[in-house]
Parts: structure tokens; C-alpha cells; sequence
């Protein structure tokens, strides 16, 4: 008996022990193969989307192959033949003495998940990135075809998925699971096993993607229309089962991170002692519950039109496409906060911080992100002002969009009110801060422009359209999310990131930023289309600036990665403290140890006292 | 100089930079955005340039004040010490600055609003009063209009100077995005429906159509022209056009 136990000790983790990322992508390719075999064998070829269900099996087969591959399924597995986890494997999965090996591994401790994610939203991004040099590289002059336009239509279609994927994770899925439960005062998520499956169900969806490319022939862009959507070759199959597949990933994450801020909180942490950024993740997490359920939906019934024959958004069936435009959008509003909301909790946090002063007014901010998650639930018809729709809800969907101005305006009001007199220690988190606030201003303020209708209907579809939201996603939520790594990184690795390459890359991309889209302003004012692979010869000055811009963007991420990779073996060392921050991963050493804390600590303040005595 | 008087300073230098920055908003929105916008040929486009213009003066002063704050922060309450600065005032909340806050953004919102809702109801009375309808049909990656009441039809658009024009709107294939550029009224052409827009053009030349929604391999090039003539032109124009179907 005694002797079993001690086994169990030294072999805990039972058949994980074997798996990895590398069988879980053996596993995904065999189980792919064998699903296409059999669909191969056992379909109709003659019958209308044959192909389609050919490839949507395919991809069920390398998510299934995959999940089983890393050990997704063995828990659940040893419960339901009526063994549980015994206290060996449950450290084993934690990832306890296993060195580097545990972040290629099927782990629950939230810091390696933390760490997962850094790595998988670099890789989005930086595919992302790729597929935007592409784009803007054929646009360098009018007739430019440095790839055919087929190619051209994928690449957009693919850098907006990518992207939109990647910033919905660049900081909800570091810092949510690395930070948050120790901001919270727990000693992990509330529910790791699932917080590994929301892991690695992202990482199964992005070869989906980035294999949609490979198979090609999609000409829908990101927002998959309908009758276009129809018409794309199969890689738009592998294309929606990426998505279907983020979506599940996504909903796992948002649950537990509901769920440990609510349930998992250390003694005396009130909700109204919560840091910022606890707030502003549920908030994100809670909308992304409610507006991903749409974007599985959307996905699944263009896949069902294409697969077996339904017409939900195919007219000569008596389906409509408006109905994928409206499911679409949604999703679509409510996802852009979902991306914005963690990125202004971490920089809300960064300039407390090193402004050395209290939050300015934390109850109206805390309204404030609630109005912003009520409103745009509300104003997804703004995207389809012009589609002839339903012209008399133009009125009202412009009042709902244009009231969120005032939940976005209190957003700055607390961000300067806190800044306001600080002493501000211009470090290279709060340098992004700047940038955020300067970026931001001019994407809400194009919003506004947009939601009036008149305007709209000249804007719409231009690269007006590009700008304002590039000068959100980038201009805002980028900076915030890089803002972010600077700020938190030490925690992680012990070091700093370089802070002579971290200015480099500053000054590129935050001038960057503006060559390309102001010049992608112009573009769109004086009338030049968004998704066009080439131009007329009056939108030649304004497309080689924004080429250029988004080079210079290029060059200062790639300098940043080169701090991040270089800083995070041999930066300068930071002690656990290095911001004389106050809320609780600053209280914990580094490296956080597995458990994080030895004794919970008790809570009698929310983390925000600088100049106020005592402490 | 004590903290307060530093205060006030502080308060003055951000009073001029506000002023500035907004004088210059202002003045890039009066002159800037006409300059950058297409040339007009209809009403419905030039109050869409206006709207653009009334829109960046009354965004000017906000955008001025973060700008103002934020180089002041940058420059006067920027710590140049070494290690971590000491703690700053604890201002928890202002109450009077944030209800004016929420009043003048209130104000703002309510007023774009307004703004908004009666440009809306001119742009809906355009289509009740059409003199004349044309049939516009997308096609993967060409446009062609019939001209309601002949059997004209044509590739290239062509438009009686000071009529009020009605588009039906449709496509053959996929979704596409009429747009004409100059007269700033845009609708789609949605295979299955028909969508309706309507304008008056109010200047003789020729102008452009772009299409506005991806649509295939082509989309970039599924352009074509406007030609807007005098009405005796016009009516000339389209005597001489054969009957097709
Ligand atoms: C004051 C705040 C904002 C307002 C009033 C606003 C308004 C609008 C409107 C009316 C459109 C539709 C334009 C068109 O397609 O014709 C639009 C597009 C868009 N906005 Fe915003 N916006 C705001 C903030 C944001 C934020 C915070 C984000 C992202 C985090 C964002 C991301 C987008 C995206 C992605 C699109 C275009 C999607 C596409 O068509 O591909 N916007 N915005
Ligand atoms: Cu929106
Ligand atoms: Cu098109």
C-alpha cells in the first residue's frame, strides 16, 4: 500500500508523461489524414460540396488528433472509467520540476499558460504581420503585382483573421492567466485543467489558418459575407473550422476568468479592492461570452451552406445574405471591446503606477466599461448603414453608436485624471501609455465620424474605414498590449526588456503608426476603396507613404522582438519589484514560485495608495 | 514657488496649448478636409463634406485638451530623478471635473446627434421626389444601368445635371457596393434584393464609380464612369442609344 504511493510519486502524470506538442501534431496530422481517408471513401464525390465536407472532416480530425495528442482528453478519460487524478499527477501536470519542458506540455499552472500564450500571440501577430507586408508591399504602386490577385484576396482575408485572433488574446491571454490570479490573491485559475484546454484549443486553431492560405482561394475577407463567402475555394472550409474551433477556445478562457475573480479572491479582496485590470478582463470576458456564441453561429451556417446544400445566406435558395451581415456584426462590435477592454486595464494599472498616484475616480471607470459592454451590444447595424438593410433603423443605431463617445470619453477622463500632477516616470511601460493616449484620441474620434450616416454612406467600404480602426487595433490596442509585456515581463523572467532597443522600437512604430494611416486617411477621403489590389493613379503619393509607414511599423516590431528574445536571457535583473507597484504580483518573489503564495495574503486596501500615509 | 502657484502655472500653460492646438483643428478642419474630400457634385455630398468639417471643429477642442494634458505631463510634471519617483498627490476623484466631464461630452453627443438625424431626414426626402429611376445591376465585374421607361441600357452611367435620380439597386452574383464618389451615396447591390439611394447631381462632368464590397478576384477593377450631362444633352444622349435588352 504505502509502497504504491510512493510510486505514484516518482511516476505521477501516468500517459502524459509521453505527450507534447510534437505528438499532439503527429496525432492531429494522422487523425486529419485518416478523417480524409474515410470522408474520401465513404462520401458522395459526385455529390454538390463534396470537397467542402471533405475538408471540414479534415479539420475536425486534426482538432480532435491534436487535443488527444497533447493529453486534452486524459483527465476527463481517467474520471469517466472511475479513476481520478491522483496528487502526483496533479503536480506533474502543474508542471512541477519539469524545467522548460513544461511549457510543451499539456500544463495547468496558470504562469506556463501565461507564458503559452506570449508565445502564441507572437506567433499571430507575427503571421499577421507578414501577410500585411504582403499587402501593403503590392500596393507600393498602382499596378503592382508582387502576388496575383487571388493570392492578394487571401492574404487580406487571413492577415484580418489572424489579427483580430491575435489581439483578442495579446492581452486577456498572457496577463489574465499569468497576472490576474495572483492580483487576486489565488494560488491558480479556478479551473486549470480547463485553462490548459483554452490553450491548446488556440494553438489547434491556428495551422487551421494559416492552412487556409496554403488551400486558397478565398476572396471574402474577414468578415466572410455571405454570397462571397459561398463562392471561395475550400480554404475558407479550413478557414471557418479555425474560427469555430478559437471560439470554443475562447469561451473556456472567458468562463475561468469569471470564475476566478469572482470565487477565488484571498481574504478581504471586495470586488471594490479589485485592480483595474481584474475589472476590465471580467468585463471583456463577459462580452466575449456573449458575442463569440455568434461568431460560432456564423461560422456553422456558412460551412452548412457550402457542405450540404442549406440556403441561410444564399438568395436563389431564399436565403439572405443580410442575415450573415447581421449575425456577423453581432459578434463583430461587441468583439472589438472584447480586444480593447484588457488593454485599457493594463494601461489604467501602468499609469497609476508611474504616475505614482491613486487611480483617478476607480467607481466611474468601472461604469464607464460597463456602459461600453452594454452600448455595444447594441450597434452592431452601424457596419450596415449602407447595405440597404433596414434604412429606417439607420436613426436609432446612430444614437446607440454615438453614445458610446461618452462611456469612451471617461476612459481619458480617469487616464488624465490620473497622470494629473503625478510625478510620471517615464519608463518604457508608460512611454507606450503616451502613445495609447495619443493614438486613441484619433480612432474614437473617426468612429464618431463614421457613425453619422451621411458621412457613412461616402465612407463606408473605404480605407477611411482601414484607418480608423487600424489607428484603434494598432495605434491603441497594440501599444496598450506592449505596454503590457514591458510592465509585466520582469515578473515573468526575472529581467527587464531592454530599454535602449525598447525606444528604438518605440519611436518606429509609434511613427510608423501615423505615416501609414494618415496617409491611409487621405487615401479613403479623396476615395480610394478598402480590399483593392490596385488603384488609380490620384491614390499613388498617399499608398507609397502608407507602404513605407507600415515597413517602419515592421522594422520596430522586429526590434522588439529582438529585445524581448535577448532581454529575456540575459536582461538586466529587476528583483521582484522593480516599479514599486502595489497591488499583489509585486508582493510575490521571482520567479512566482508554483503555488505563488506560502500564506494567502489578507486584503485592506485596493492596491492604489501612493500618497497616502501608512500603508 | 510653491506647489500652488506651480498649480496655476501649470493651469496656464495648459489653457495655451489647448488654444493652439484647437485654433489648428480648427483651421485643418475648415480648410484641410474640403481640400482632401472630392470635389462635390451634389448636395447630398456637400453636406457630407460639411459634416466632416463641422465634425473636426467640434472634435478639435477635445482632442486639444488630452493633447495639452499630455505635453505638460510630458514635459513640467515628469520626474528626471533617479530610481523610483516619490509618491504623487492622492487625488482619488474630482467630482465638479467629473460631472463636467460627463455634462460637455453629453452636450457633444447630443449635439452630433442632432446634427446627424437632420441630415438623415434631407438625405430620406431626396428618394421620395425622383423624377427619373435608374436600374442599377453589380455583375462579377461589371456595372450596367438601365434607364427605366426605354430599353437603354449602358456600362457607362450617364445623368441629367439637376434631376432628382432614383437607384434600384441589384446584384446578378455576389454582394457589391455602389458607391458614386463624388455625389457621396453608396448603397448595396445584393443578389435577390433590391436596395434604393438617390441623389441629385448638380454639376455637369464626369465622375466616379467605385465598387465598395470585396466581390472576387476583380473587385479592384470593377469600376466605371458617371457622365453627367445638361439635360438637352442628355436627351440626346439617350435617343441615340439603340434598344437592347
Ligand atoms: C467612439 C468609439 C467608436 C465609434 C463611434 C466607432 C464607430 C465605427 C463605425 C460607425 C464603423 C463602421 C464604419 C463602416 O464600415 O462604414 C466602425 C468600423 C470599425 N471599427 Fe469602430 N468605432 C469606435 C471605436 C472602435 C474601437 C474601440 C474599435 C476596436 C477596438 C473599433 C474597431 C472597428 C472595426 C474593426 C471596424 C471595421 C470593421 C470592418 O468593416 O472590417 N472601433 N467603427
Ligand atoms: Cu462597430
Ligand atoms: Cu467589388
Amino acid at each position: 500500500m504505502n509502497s504504491t504511493l510512493e510510486q505514484h510519486h516518482v511516476v505521477g502524470g501516468g500517459l502524459l508523461r509521453r505527450l507534447n506538442f510534437g505528438t499532439a501534431a503527429v496525432s492531429g496530422l494522422i487523425f486529419g489524414f485518416i478523417a480524409w481517408a474515410l470522408s474520401h471513401h465513404f462520401l458522395d464525390d459526385s455529390g454538390q460540396g463534396f470537397a467542402d465536407q471533405v475538408t471540414v472532416l479534415t479539420g475536425c480530425g486534426w482538432v480532435v488528433g491534436f487535443l488527444l495528442g497533447i493529453g486534452a482528453l486524459t483527465g476527463p478519460g481517467k474520471w469517466f472509467t472511475g479513476r481520478d487524478q491522483n496528487h502526483a499527477d496533479e503536480m506533474y501536470l502543474a508542471g512541477k520540476d519539469l524545467g522548460r519542458k513544461r511549457y510543451f506540455q499539456y500544463t495547468t499552472d496558470h504562469k506556463v499558460v501565461g507564458v503559452q500564450y506570449i508565445i502564441a500571440t507572437m506567433v499571430l501577430l507575427g503571421a499577421g504581420g507578414i501577410l500585411a507586408m504582403g499587402i501593403r508591399t503590392n500596393l507600393l504602386t498602382p499596378g503592382n503585382h508582387f502576388v496575383n490577385q487571388q493570392v492578394y484576396n487571401g492574404f487580406l482575408g487571413v492577415h484580418g483573421m489572424l489579427m483580430i485572433l491575435g489581439l483578442i488574446v495579446a492581452v486577456a491571454g498572457p496577463w489574465a492567466n499569468f497576472i490576474l490570479p495572483i492580483q487576486v490573491g489565488a494560488r491558480d485559475m479556478a479551473f486549470p485543467r480547463l485553462n490548459a484546454l483554452s490553450l491548446w484549443t488556440l494553438i489547434a486553431a491556428i495551422p487551421l489558418l494559416l492552412g487556409s492560405l496554403a488551400i486558397g482561394a478565398m476572396d471574402m475577407g474577414w468578415v466572410t459575407q455571405g454570397p462571397i463567402s459561398d463562392q471561395s475555394g475550400i480554404g475558407f472550409d479550413l478557414f471557418a473550422m479555425s474560427i469555430i474551433t478559437f471560439t470554443i477556445s475562447t469561451t473556456v478562457a472567458g468562463v475561468n476568468t469569471i470564475c476566478t475573480v469572482l470565487t477565488m479572491r484571498t481574504k478581504g479582496m471586495t470586488m471594490e479592492r479589485l485592480p483595474i485590470f481584474a475589472w476590465a478582463s471580467i468585463f471583456a470576458a463577459g462580452l466575449g461570452l456573449y458575442a463569440f456564441p455568434f461568431f460560432l453561429v456564423v461560422m456553422s451556417l456558412n460551412l452548412a451552406d457550402r457542405m450540404v446544400g442549406t440556403s441561410f445566406f444564399i438568395a436563389s435558395g431564399g436565403g439572405t445574405g443580410w442575415l450573415q451581415e447581421n449575425l456577423f456584426w453581432l459578434m463583430g462590435h461587441p468583439e472589438v471591446y472584447v480586444i480593447l477592454l484588457p488593454a485599457v486595464g493594463a494601461i489604467l494599472e501602468i499609469a497609476s503606477v508611474f504616475s505614482r498616484k491613486p487611480l483617478f475616480s476607480y467607481r466611474t471607470v468601472i461604469g464607464g466599461m460597463a456602459g461600453l459592454c452594454g452600448l455595444s451590444a447594441l450597434v452592431w447595424a452601424h457596419h450596415m448603414f449602407t447595405t440597404g438593410w433596414a434604412p429606417t433603423l439607420g436613426g436609432p443605431f446612430m444614437l446607440t453608436t454615438e453614445l458610446i463617445s461618452i462611456p469612451t470619453g471617461v476612459i481619458f477622463l480617469v487616464l488624465l485624471g490620473t497622470i494629473w500632477r503625478g510625478n510620471i516616470w517615464m519608463k518604457m511601460p508608460m512611454i507606450w501609455v503616451f502613445g495609447f493616449i495619443v493614438n486613441f484620441i484619433v480612432g474614437g474620434i473617426t468612429g464618431i465620424y463614421l457613425s453619422d450616416i451621411p458621412v457613412d454612406n461616402q465612407m463606408h467600404g473605404t480605407m477611411f474605414v482601414v484607418a480608423h480602426f487600424h489607428y484603434v487595433f494598432v495605434g491603441s490596442v497594440l501599444f496598450g498590449a506592449i505596454g503590457a509585456l514591458f510592465y509585466w515581463f520582469p515578473k515573468v523572467s526575472g529581467r527587464f526588456i531592454d530599454e535602449k532597443m525598447g525606444r528604438i522600437s518605440f519611436w518606429l512604430v509609434f511613427i510608423g503608426t501615423h505615416v501609414t494611416f494618415i496617409s491611409m486617411f487621405v487615401s479613403g477621403l479623396r476615395g480610394m476603396s478598402r480590399r483593392y489590389s490596385s488603384y488609380a493613379l490620384i491614390f499613388e503619393h498617399t499608398n507609397f507613404i502608407t507602404t513605407i509607414g507600415a515597413y517602419m511599423i515592421m522594422a520596430g516590431m522586429l526590434v522588439l522582438l529582438g529585445a524581448v528574445i535577448t532581454s529575456w536571457r540575459s536582461g538586466e535583473p529587476s528583483g521582484p519589484n522593480p516599479w514599486g507597484g502595489k497591488s499583489l504580483e509585486w508582493m510575490v518573489p521571482t520567479p512566482v514560485p508554483l503555488e505563488n503564495f506560502e500564506v494567502l495574503p489578507v486584503i485592506t486596501s485596493d492596491p492604489y495608495t501612493y500618497g497616502e500615509a501608512k500603508s | 514657488m510653491t506647489s500652488n502657484d506651480n498649480h496655476k502655472n501649470n493651469l496656464r500653460q495648459i489653457f495655451w496649448i489647448w488654444l493652439a492646438i484647437t485654433v489648428f483643428g480648427v483651421v485643418v478642419g475648415i480648410y484641410g478636409t474640403p481640400w482632401l474630400m472630392p470635389t462635390a457634385a451634389s448636395d447630398t455630398m456637400h453636406l457630407s463634406i460639411l459634416t466632416m468639417v463641422v465634425f473636426t471643429v467640434a472634435a478639435a477642442p477635445v482632442a486639444a485638451l488630452v493633447y495639452a494634458v499630455v505635453i505638460v505631463a510630458l514635459t513640467k510634471w515628469r520626474y528626471r530623478g533617479e530610481g523610483i519617483p516619490p509618491d504623487g498627490p492622492p487625488i482619488r476623484g474630482n467630482n465638479p471635473a467629473t460631472s463636467a466631464w460627463l455634462v460637455v461630452s453629453t452636450l457633444l453627443t447630443v449635439f452630433l446627434l442632432v446634427w446627424g438625424l437632420a441630415l438623415l431626414a434631407v438625405d430620406n426626402g431626396a428618394e421620395s421626389k425622383s423624377e427619373m429611376t435608374i436600374d442599377v445591376t453589380g455583375q462579377q465585374w461589371v456595372w450596367s444601368f438601365g434607364y427605366a421607361g426605354t430599353q437603354v441600357h449602358s456600362h457607362d452611367l450617364f445623368l441629367p445635371v439637376d434631376t432628382d435620380v432614383k437607384f434600384e439597386v441589384t446584384s446578378k452574383d455576389v454582394v457589391h457596393g455602389f458607391w458614386i464618389v463624388q455625389m457621396g451615396i453608396k448603397v448595396n447591390a445584393n443578389p435577390g434584393a433590391i436596395t434604393t439611394t438617390a441623389v441629385t447631381p448638380n454639376r455637369v462632368g464626369t465622375f466616379d464609380i467605385r465598387c465598395t464590397e470585396i466581390c472576387g478576384l476583380n473587385h479592384a477593377f470593377m469600376v466605371t464612369r458617371v457622365h453627367v450631362l445638361t439635360k438637352k444633352n442628355f436627351e440626346q444622349w439617350l435617343a441615340s442609344q439603340p434598344a437592347t435588352n
